[in-house]
């Protein structure tokens, strides 16, 4: 993590902590705007936000490792987040997972050698009702077949390659 | 009082009590793992179930978060509730690892006992474990994360009820677990009782890790010997080694939890260098020998020059009955007077509280249950680690705490802080009118008068303060204030930290003697000839140690009893091995007047570990133990005096002749102990006068104890030698600034005390005028005795370190 990045945090949040009653509740909030910039939370995101809020530094990371989207180590620009819960499941997930392996070249846990997906198990998405699902950065795909996902997938590197954000 | 009736049996319990605590009432334990007595219910780990057949609720609930309530019918052995309870040990065993061979839980481990009694006995599931990397968490606690199984326990502990910020619980569902941020030394001066608390082996006692299952060690109830407070304690030991110490359930005093020092401190007993035989002038002699070598020199001495010829110097260390052996040992030679500490500003601080106490003493429950706290020149983490902990739940439960005190803040509370010394402010609490002295702030002024407010208002006021940094005159003053702020049917009560263990008993049995300085003047002008030194260290407790070793020299016999290698010890022409607590029966009177007993956990003996140098113990056949010799403190003595006595009569004894120790007759090891009968001494108080103060352009320096290091016995024990803080220099940033001096700098210190060279570190929390070092053993600041109070000093820059 770099100066300027600290800087642009800082510039960003120091009024709303000051506005804020009880500085914590800004956590996810923190560690997902050094998310954003960074790519993922490093150990000096967490000493950063526990900083500017006045906390102890585990007091952050009980919150980052609480939450499966955010990201304490390095991970692809895109990541992928399929989901392995009960109506997934009865729906054909392993298929799709196997799938999506298969095409990535990766499993689960592991990111694309060329730095674009990191593939990633979830405990519901809140998308039972088009099942089975997953999620790609902030999109949420519903109702997946393996041919979806190729699209999918296809769209997703593009953008990536573009810069888009996810 | 509700009546309920579990498995059959009638039981009343308290109101608010748990269906979990009604059944243990009635000798039933209902399997459980994240209930504890200390921390409450949560309801984490579902093993507790019980079925409800009768009352407001009904059916399978979890016997630790439903009440009691009248006419409830709760069955424990219901087949819906041991089928739950199978089920959940079942689960809770899915992940855990089958090392228990190699884990050092083994045989203590709570999951153990309820994977037994909850039925399960073959393992179903064939998926793969989760496992986890562990941390590295500094030399005292041991993490093995994979036998979690998530009870919470360890984060309750650490971080609600001790206060420690660095240590959490995280990850989510399956992947939960306890940790630090980044791996490293715990920093609560409570981390050990994470080793207590975990039911299995996630956290187990590093220093003595592979070293013994619990059923080859031995043990017995004993009293913490590492500071005034009493916690209950069980010493464990194995082929004569003094291995560990856990907490033990006081509910007077500790409650459950200790503190690291107490915990970690107990290698003292088995120092390499610790006196083991008797010696006289060199020479290693039986105690036959010895005893009546030494007993012809002090009598013969006494008998040319006068009782006056011999001196007897006791400290805090020592047992009651050790204390009662030396002053009988006094009688015997004719009135030889004894004094009680070897630092004579502590020894009337002592004698202060001791003669006015009355029944104002508190202990750590009391605490636990103030409503409004005062700390008044206490620093708990040095003096009594564990009253900071008392204290904090008093605060957690809604008390208001204030603080006068010149030193940083390193409470585990928060606090209304009044950066000063709290002499004058006490001296405003005493008086009728409680109008606040002269030249605080306006801020300040606010804080006092709002604290003063609030011990008027309280149902149950505790005043805390710390003898070492109060003096004699101090101690005077928190009494008055406590008087002050009591009225008929409500006392305001009053928790001071001394120096020792048995500080107290020695005092109350003393209350009249000389102190140390009267002592040294009496050699210096030759009338004392001979000294007695039961478990006291005049070199390294005295705040004038090249006063105490010229007066040392000139003496024609210097006798030390002691189990620690000290620097008096070095010097004596005769030193008697004396016991450690763990190797004796005893009693202490702690810091608020309650007695208390302890029981032998083995007898004093050259470990194995020593004698077989690692390897198997010698084959040599001897009808002795090797090492065996240190004999208690009081047998010691009274032998010497030519009256060889058993403990039982020495306490039937005390009893007699000390009607407020009546109760030394029925005490037992291991028991609550005995609240002694203490009267307000009528006789007049003295007016202690204000001691000097501090010339401008010097500044106050305050020698205190620190966490490790600074006690004498912890300072001799193996594990804790690592942790002991640096040596340093403490200066509040504007004082270090004017002398030009900055973080890590070095600087010549000049007190009465001694000169050191340090470095400097800034404390923001510091007052100014002030400068702070805690005294360490086997450094610089070995001579630099606490419990001094605030003496001046000149502090200049450089100096070769």
């Amino acid at each position: 993590m770099d100066a300027k990045l600290e800087q642009d945090i800082r510039a960003e949040f120091e009024p709303q902590i000051r506005a804020c009653a009880h500085p914590q509740e800004l956590v996810v909030h923190l560690l997902r705007a050094i998310q954003r910039e960074h790519g993922w939370v490093p150990d000096e995101g967490v000493e950063l936000a526990a900083r500017l809020l006045g906390l102890q530094p585990i007091q952050v990371e009980e919150v980052a490792t609480f939450y499966d989207k955010i990201y304490r180590r390095p991970v692809g620009r895109r990541v992928i987040h399929v989901c392995d819960s009960i109506c997934c499941w009865s729906r054909g997930e392993q298929e799709i997972r196997a799938h999506l392996e298969a095409r990535l070249g990766i499993r689960l846990g592991e990111t694309t050698p060329d730095g674009v997906f990191t593939l990633l198990p979830t405990c519901c998405l809140g998308a039972c009702g088009r099942a089975p699902a997953m999620q790609v950065g902030f999109r949420l795909y519903g109702e997946l077949t393996p041919d979806r996902v190729d699209r999918i997938l296809d769209e997703e590197r593009r953008a990536a390659g573009q810069g888009d954000p996810p | 009082m509700p009546t309920l009736t579990i498995d059959e049996r009638e039981v009343s319990v308290p109101a608010g009590a748990s269906v979990l605590e009604a059944a243990e009432a009635l000798g039933i334990t209902v399997p459980h793992f994240c209930y504890h007595k200390a921390l409450g219910a949560v309801g984490a780990c579902r093993l507790c179930a019980v079925e409800i057949q009768a009352g407001p609720q009904h059916g399978l609930r979890m016997a630790c978060l439903v009440e009691a309530r009248d006419g409830m019918v709760v069955s424990t052995t219901a087949p819906a509730a041991t089928g739950m309870r199978r089920a959940v040990i079942e689960y809770l065993m899915l992940n855990h690892p089958h090392d228990c061979p190699v884990c050092d839980e083994g045989g203590e481990c709570q999951l153990q006992d309820m994977t037994v009694a909850g039925g399960h006995g073959v393992r179903r599931y064939r998926g793969k474990k989760r496992t986890f990397p562990n941390q590295e968490l500094g030399p005292f606690v041991e993490q093995e994360m994979n036998r979690c199984i998530q009870c919470y326990r360890c984060v309750r502990t650490y971080r609600d009820y001790a206060g420690g910020h660095d240590f959490g619980v995280l990850g989510v569902r399956q992947r939960v677990a306890y940790g630090r941020f980044r791996p490293g030394r715990l920093e609560s001066p409570y981390s050990g009782n994470l080793v207590d608390v975990c039911p299995t082996g996630v956290f187990t006692d590093k220093t003595v890790r592979f070293r013994a299952r619990v059923w080859d060690m031995q043990c017995a109830p004993s009293v913490c010997p590492h500071c005034s407070l009493g916690c209950a304690t069980w010493p464990w030991a194995r082929y004569r080694e003094l291995l560990r110490v856990s907490g033990r359930e006081g509910p007077r005093t500790n409650g459950f939890f200790l503190c690291d020092r107490g915990r970690f401190g107990s290698g003292h007993a088995n120092h390499p260098d610790r006196p083991r035989t008797p010696r006289l002038d060199g020479r290693e002699l039986g105690w036959p020998e010895a005893l009546e070598a030494l007993r012809e020199r002090l009598t013969k001495l006494t008998w040319a020059h006068g009782p006056g010829a011999v001196g007897l110097l006791t400290s805090g260390r020592a047992s009651l009955e050790s204390a009662r052996a030396l002053g009988l040992l006094g009688q015997a030679l004719g009135g030889a007077p004894v004094v009680c500490e070897p630092h004579p500003r502590r020894d009337r601080a002592v004698r202060a509280l001791v003669a006015e106490l009355g029944q104002l003493g508190r202990d750590q429950e009391d605490v636990r249950q103030s409503d409004c706290l005062l700390l008044a020149g206490l620093d708990p983490e040095g003096e009594a680690p564990m009253l900071a902990l008392a204290a904090r739940q008093a605060v957690r439960r809604g008390a208001r705490a204030a603080v006068w005190d010149p030193r940083p803040d390193r409470l585990p509370f928060p606090a209304r802080r009044i950066a000063r010394l709290p002499e004058a402010l006490l001296e405003a609490l005493a008086r009728p009118d409680g109008r606040a002295p002269d030249g605080l702030e306006a801020a300040e002024r606010e804080s006092y008068a709002e604290t003063r407010a609030a011990l008027q208002a309280a149902e149950r006021p505790v005043l805390l303060g710390g003898a070492d940094l109060l003096g004699p005159r101090g101690v005077r003053l928190l009494l008055a204030a406590a008087r002050a702020l009591s009225r008929p049917g409500r006392a305001c009560g009053l928790s001071l930290a001394l120096p020792g263990p048995d500080s107290f008993g020695g005092a109350l049995l003393c209350p009249d003697g000389p102190d140390a300085d009267e002592l040294l003047a009496g050699i210096e002008a030759g009338r004392v000839r001979a000294l007695v030194c039961l478990e006291a260290d005049p070199l390294s407790e005295h705040p004038d140690p090249a006063r105490v070793a010229a007066a040392l020299g000139r003496l024609e016999l210097l006798v030390v009893l002691d189990h620690l290698p000290t620097a008096s010890a070095a010097r004596a022409h005769a030193v008697l091995p004396t016991t450690a607590a763990a190797e004796m029966d005893g009693a202490f009177v702690n810091h608020a007047g309650r007695l208390q007993g302890f029981a032998r956990v083995y007898s004093a003996g050259l470990p194995i570990r020593v004698t077989g140098q690692g390897a198997h113990p010698p084959r040599e056949f001897r009808p002795d133990t090797p090492g065996e010799l240190p004999q208690p403190g009081w047998a010691v003595l009274a032998a010497l005096a030519g009256e060889p006595v058993e403990l039982g009569e020495l306490r039937a004894e005390l009893a007699r002749s000390e009607p407020r120790l009546a109760g030394l007759a029925g005490l037992v090891a291991g028991g609550p102990g005995v609240q002694l009968a203490l009267e307000p001494s009528a006789r007049e108080r003295p007016d202690t006068p204000a001691e000097p103060g501090v010339a401008e352009g010097e500044l106050a320096l305050l020698s205190v104890e620190a966490l490790f290091g600074s006690e004498p016995l912890s300072a001799r024990a193996a594990p804790v030698a690592g942790v002991a803080s640096e040596d340093a220099l403490a200066l509040c940033p504007a004082d270090a600034a004017r002398l030009g001096l900055g973080e890590g700098e070095p600087a010549r210190l000049r007190s009465a005390l001694g000169e050191a060279v340090l470095p400097v570190r800034l404390a923001p929390g510091l007052a100014p005028g002030f400068a702070l070092v805690q005294r360490r053993f086997g450094g610089p600041l070995e001579g630099f005795a606490p419990g001094g109070g605030p003496i001046a000093c000149r502090i200049e820059k450089g100096g070769a370190r």
